[in-house]
């Protein structure tokens, strides 16, 4: 722990611990006075309500037609609806909670059974009472530290009702899956009058702050169903929502959860993927791929098929801070990026942030990705898996204790190398591919405040193609996090993690030549984030965070005693990266809302370290170094710092329409070196020092979101203009690999991206998905002649990934709740490229000229891809549910070039392209679960 | 140690295979098939010796014909703020002066006026080459490895470059003593012989190195080459002859990024190919592209000789295949009257009657299949 962190995170324990209290009163009959004529029976009920505490419950249409005169001076309720409802078939009944239960024909008895209590205990855990359209029950009265509430007929009393208590008091809870206990992210929690509305985070917590009150909260979730709860709030308090599992909406697509966050929410430049979603993206080899499907988003890119690297609004794709379960992923791929490394059973969503990134992330430029597991079942054991051409899979989880400690754990492998002995020609045979990864995790609920959660990843890819030599990688991730709840309005969370990748390349056929050649890394971090509900204008975030780096950037040994290879080790690279961060989210109003966030990250490269000095105002080369300075261990030798503005605002223009905007900046402080485009297993990661500044980038954007059709159509249209500096370009030739001098092969360079993407989203219905259109321009600069020579004459160049139209199509089309396919096209325009265009002849030796780099661009790209969804039947109490996905990648067969090159045949000089899906792939996958 | 370029383009190919699709396609993109022909300067100004010019064009990447050549275009040396002396075409695209006036301390520029364009050098600086001190060899680890080294006592020069054209002796694999002349075979005329041959190559890499990271200009064994044990030039004799050039700091640059830019460029998985920017333009049309680096320098020469008998025993010895076969009397003109078989003794039987002849392919008989019999005139 660093000082600064400590005594951040002790400020704010004193700071923030509250005591808060709630206060009880008891009251007695009140009497009326009223003169009503030929009014409807709503007058009567608001002249009643606005005089007493009394509080009217009814369907709206009984009441509808029927007209009341009422004449009555200081007469208790019971008297004056006597009078009202004479001559009607309405009836009614009175609680001591002063609720008046109005019915049609038959009374409602408000005396309970004695034996009610028991027989509710029991109701409650079996099934919910959804009894809808008969009246409501009343409330349970006695005194609850925290309610379970599943009921929607059902009025929870928070606190101690008093008279004529006005103010606001707190709810907070969390929402939770009635079946697995699972908690329910991203749903919205809401009154409708006044609108008042709050999020559940990624631990299903929400905390809202609402006038005291009875109030109808509304929630509303992906793959939930939609519910409400009647509550009357007297004073703090906390309510878990227990809701179901809508089961129909297995096979409706996604986004159905918070049907008006694109208008209402603060968010812009985040999507964020439910599983259910990702699912239905038919993928190249039959598997769900959490990336495959990030990628067809406005805004993300990749350079080719088959990587997973991707391009956010310009960004390269080191710019990506992925995490899983808050640890850091540093490559997220299988098998060169055809997989992603992500088992889709245990993932719960996704959520992409490409703008207004919340200031609690940091550390790169472009984009977050956050991949988030499931708890695992906390009620019942139960499992799920696939089979798949290529792999399978296989997750099983359930509760420990019950409702307390549920463990989750799952494995996913690959069998290509069975595929590949099957193959005639004997490179293939001689070749070998495969991973798998592992999950493991725990949640443990100690207390009501306090939850542990504990999760470990591990992935390993090995391959060897028809060569003598064998590569390798591997992430090993682990991270816990303590969550505890002060009290309603305020928790923490605790976060240690620890990440390690790293690679290696094994040479061993020719033993003079045998070598082993690796790269690792690790870091630990360890952070705490604080979430205070202040009320409902501010929501504060704050808190801060400390990760440590490790990394050896690379070292050649020889292998055997024959090996003649001079052994080569790359000097330890250790660094510390700090941040601390506030930010306060303010509803000014329900039509306009701020967000202002503010995070200062620190830097310092340690020793030990021997660091070359080179001559100032001179690239760097070789050549320049002037001198070699030696750190001692632990010694900080290069500081960089900054602050990193995180500002947004929204102004809602109708209730279903608003402008946002936002303005971020961010600073990385690691850096991958790659000679290539994508990303690759050999890419190797480098800190900043003394002669590696960090990267730093603005960017702003403005965006207008409407919605349609009670919000089940929904348009986004976002701009963005964005500025990088420092990011690294290569200069020409750079050696990446065991380099001692990496900055002699790097320059800083400048970039610029802008552009503008169109989304449309239906949401509900048969027929749902997405279809999206981007323009887009990503540029690049190098124009400091002391940094390096000029690219292009020193102007801007369209970058690597630069494709600036790029139309998807995700669509569903569901026939039966058992039977539904997908449809999806992607286009977009070709990769820039450099190409040789003329061959001359040097002396004796024959030479060829490229044009300007980039200048150039491969054929554009499109697809489109079908697949099936077949599900056995939907009885809940099945023993296991299985379906069937039968999909056709790339149904047209269209040759869409991943690589173009050129090679000399016979002193002629050939352009050729490979494409790798260059025919329809069909797969065929089973999945299921019990 | 090169990674992951080819393990990679494997690794998709497999992929390729494995849907049994065929991926790779010819792929001409309208700009590669396009006419491009640009202006190519090669050569350099030789402050103390005849210069040589060439002017070609770029040819289009398919186009299999022979280089082209720049022919009538005027080509001159400008001094700034003065003279101009023209270069005269020699034969077609080349232009040469035998000694240019260069002075020290003025700077000059090459002027080209070719096909209505108008092109022209920056203004460049006159640097002049120290002497090559000494080509040094040293055999190690099965190789012979070539160094030379240099020195400038004003510490003005570092950045050089080398360029070297290789001579060996080289003999064929057999002496023949027959030759088949008109369908008759006889003894070879000594003045016919054709087993000691001279071959010759010339650099083709670009060999550069400088000394600036040195407190003297001090170019000590800079590594030009390395011949294996086994190769043939060291069979018998061989020489070399260094050219060695001082570069000014840009020239050094466009040297190495030429250099850097390899083979085949423009995959996924290699690096961005080097763009090479000279310092000639064209003054009618600038963003034409032209291609090449002038400079001005002097040019220093030194030639060695390295023996076989000067090599550890077991150098040397070519790994040549040459089988041998018999030719019976009557069948020769068979055999021996195309060009690709020729004979080498003849076979006599225990009775020492003629019963056939020895013959090889002309490779391992005829050494003029890869050098000259003509000797060179400064072979020792």
């Amino acid at each position: 722990m660093t000082p600064l962190y400590r005594i951040t995170f002790l400020l704010a324990a004193f700071l923030l611990l509250g005591l808060r209290q709630g206060n009880a009163q008891t009251s007695s009959p009140p009497l009326l006075t009223l003169s009503l004529k030929e009014a409807s029976f709503h007058d009567l009920i608001r002249e009643v309500e606005n005089q007493t505490r009394y509080r009217f419950y009814y369907h709206a249409a009984d009441l509808d037609s029927v007209t009341v005169t009422v004449q009555a001076t200081q007469k208790p309720l019971k008297e004056i609806l006597e009078q009202a409802v004479a001559g009607t078939d309405l009836r009614f009944s009175i609680t001591e909670q002063n609720d008046v239960l109005l019915t049609k024909g038959k009374k409602f008895v408000a005396t309970l059974p004695d034996n009610f209590f028991q027989r509710n205990e029991n109701l409650t855990k079996s099934k919910p009472l959804a009894n809808e359209g008969a009246a409501r029950q009343p409330f349970i009265p006695g005194e609850q530290d925290k309610k379970k509430a599943v009921s929607e007929a059902k009025l929870y009393v928070i606190g101690v009702k008093r008279d004529g208590a006005t103010g606001n008091a707190n709810l907070a809870g969390h929402l939770r899956d009635a079946k697995s206990g699972e908690p329910i992210i991203g749903a919205s929690v809401y009154i409708q009058s006044p609108l008042l509305a709050t999020t559940s985070d990624q631990y299903g917590y929400y905390s809202l702050t609402l006038p005291v009150g009875q109030h109808e909260l509304l929630i509303r979730g992906i793959g939930i169903k939609n519910s409400k709860r009647r509550i009357g709030l007297y004073s703090d308090g906390k309510l878990d929502i227990e809701v179901e599992e809508d089961v129909r909406s297995l096979k409706e697509v996604l986004v159905e959860a918070e049907k008006d966050r694109n208008v209402a929410g603060m968010q812009m430049g985040m999507e964020r993927l439910d599983m259910r979603a990702i699912k239905q993206v038919p993928t190249a080899f039959g598997e769900t791929d959490i990336l495959r499907v990030v990628l067809t988003l406005p805004g993300v890119k990749s350079v080719g098929e088959g990587s997973t690297g991707m391009n956010v609004r310009g960004g390269s794709t080191d710019q990506n801070l992925i995490l899983f379960n808050d640890a850091t992923i540093y490559n997220p791929s299988h098998l060169f990026g055809f997989f992603s490394a992500f088992n889709p059973d245990i993932v719960k969503s996704v959520e992409l942030h490409k703008s207004n990134i919340p200031a609690r992330y940091g550390g790169r430029l472009s984009s977050v990705l956050e991949v988030t597991t499931r708890d695992g079942n906390k009620k019942k054991f139960s499992g799920s898996g696939g089979l798949g051409l290529l792999t399978s899979r296989l997750m099983l989880e359930g509760p420990i204790t019950k409702d307390k400690t549920s463990f989750m754990v799952a494995g996913r492998s690959t069998y290509s190398d069975w595929l590949l002995k099957k193959l005639p020609q004997e490179t293939f045979a001689k070749s070998s591919a495969s991973f798998y990864d592992l999950n493991a995790q725990i949640s443990h609920e100690i207390n009501s405040n306090n939850t542990l959660y504990v999760s470990g990843y591990l992935s390993k890819d090995k391959f060897r193609l028809g060569s003598d030599t064998l590569y390798s990688f591997a992430n090993h991730n682990a991270s816990v996090k303590w969550k505890h709840i002060f009290h309603n309005q305020l928790y923490s969370v605790v976060t240690g993690a620890y990440s390690n990748y790293g690679y290696g390349v094994n040479s061993e056929k020719n033993a003079v030549n045998a070598s082993d050649m690796s790269f690792s890394m690790n870091q630990a971090n360890l952070q705490a984030d604080f979430n205070y509900f202040l009320n409902s204008k501010h929501t504060l975030d704050f808190g801060a965070s400390s990760i440590l780096y490790n990394v050896s950037p690379g070292s050649l040994k020889p292998v055997g005693s024959e090996s003649l290879i001079m052994p080569d080790v790359l000097q330890r690279e250790k660094a510390l990266e700090s941040a601390v961060y506030a930010s306060d989210q303010i509803d000014i109003s329900p039509h306009f809302s701020v967000y202002l966030g503010l995070r200062y990250s620190l830097f310092n490269a340690l020793g030990p370290r021997e660091a070359y000095t080179y001559a100032p105002n001179e690239p760097k080369t070789e050549s320049t170094i002037v001198d070699t300075v030696s750190y001692g261990s632990g010694k900080s030798f290069a500081t960089y710092h900054g602050p990193e503005y995180r500002i947004s605002a929204r102004f809602g223009l109708t209730d279903h329409s608003s402008v946002k905007m936002s303005f971020n900046r961010m600073r990385q402080y690691i850096h991958m070196l790659s000679n290539t485009a994508t990303m690759s297993p050999t890419d190797t990661w480098k800190l900043s020092d003394a002669n590696i500044r960090p990267q730093v980038g603005d960017q702003v954007a403005l965006g207008y979101y409407q919605n349609f059709r009670a919000n089940t159509v929904e348009l986004s249209v976002e701009g963005y203009y964005k500025k990088m500096k420092d990011f690294l370009d290569y200069r020409n030739g750079a050696t990446i690999v065991l380099n001692h001098h990496i900055e002699t092969d790097v320059a800083n360079a400048e970039g610029k991206a802008y552009g503008v993407e169109v989304m449309l989203k239906k949401l509900t219905g048969k027929l749902n998905g997405w279809v999206s259109y981007t323009y887009s321009r990503t540029l690049v600069r190098l124009n400091n002649p002391q940094v390096s020579e000029l690219i292009n004459q020193g102007e801007w160049y369209p970058s690597n990934f630069d494709k600036p139209h790029d139309v998807t199509l995700i669509s569903n089309y569901r026939f039966s709740q058992r039977f539904s396919t997908s449809l999806n096209f992607t286009y977009s325009t070709g990769r820039p490229i450099t190409l040789p265009i003329a061959k001359y002849q040097d002396g004796n030796v024959q030479r060829i000229f490229y044009s300007d780099r980039n200048q150039y661009r491969v054929p554009d790209y499109y697809r489109v891809d079908f697949a099936m969804n077949i599900e056995g039947n939907h009885k809940i109490k099945k023993l296991a549910h299985s379906s069937w996905t039968l999909a056709v990648y790339n149904l047209t067969g269209r040759k869409n070039p991943y690589s173009v090159y050129f090679r000399s045949e016979a002193g002629k000089i050939k352009g050729y392209k490979l494409s790798i899906f260059g025919q329809p792939i069909p797969t065929i996958t089973y999945n299921f679960r019990f | 140690m090169r990674f992951p370029k080819n393990s990679l383009k494997t690794a998709l190919s497999w992929l390729c295979l494995l849907f049994l699709a065929s991926c790779e396609e010819p792929y001409a993109p309208e700009v590669v098939e396009g006419p491009n022909s640009f202006l190519v300067v090669s050569g350099f100004i030789n402050s103390n010796g005849p210069t040589t010019i060439k002017l070609s064009r770029t040819q289009n990447l398919s186009d299999e014909s022979a280089p082209k050549v720049q022919s009538g275009a005027t080509v001159a040396l400008e001094e700034e703020n003065g003279n101009t002396f023209p270069l005269r075409e020699t034969e077609a695209g080349t232009y040469f002066a035998s000694a240019l006036p260069i002075i020290g301390d003025k700077k000059y520029r090459l002027v080209i006026s070719a096909s209505g364009d108008r092109y022209a050098s920056d203004y460049l600086e006159v640097k002049y080459t120290p002497t090559i001190d000494d080509i040094t060899w040293k055999t190690d680890d099965g190789n012979l490895q070539v160094s030379v080294s240099s020195h400038d006592d004003q510490n003005n020069t570092r950045y050089y470059r080398w360029e070297f054209e290789e001579t060996w002796e080289y003999s064929a694999y057999y002496y023949s003593v027959l030759e088949y002349v008109n369908g008759q075979m006889r003894d070879r005329d000594p003045r016919n012989q054709i087993n000691l041959c001279w071959r010759f190559n010339n650099s083709s890499s670009i060999q550069i190195g400088n000394t600036v990271r040195l407190s003297q200009d001090v170019m000590s064994n800079f590594p030009l080459l390395s011949i294996p044990s086994n190769s043939e030039k060291l069979n018998r004799k061989y020489s070399i002859l260094v050219k060695q050039y001082a570069l000014t700091k840009e020239a050094y640059d466009y040297w190495e990024a030429l250099k850097k830019n390899t083979e085949s460029i423009g995959t996924l998985f290699d690096p961005l190919p080097t763009q090479l920017t000279g310092n000639i333009r064209s003054l009618t049309t600038p963003s034409e592209p032209v291609i090449g680096f002038m400079a001005i320098s002097s040019v220093q020469e030194k030639r060695i000789f390295i023996s076989r008998s000067d090599l550890p025993t077991g150098w040397g010895i070519r790994s040549q295949f040459c089988p041998f076969d018999t030719v019976k009397v009557g069948e020769e003109g068979e055999y021996f009257s195309g060009s690709g078989y020729l004979p080498v003794d003849r076979i006599y039987s225990n009775s020492m009657a003629l019963i056939g002849y020895a013959g090889a392919s002309s490779s391992c008989v005829d050494c003029r299949v890869f050098g000259t019999t003509q000797r060179p005139a400064y072979w020792q």
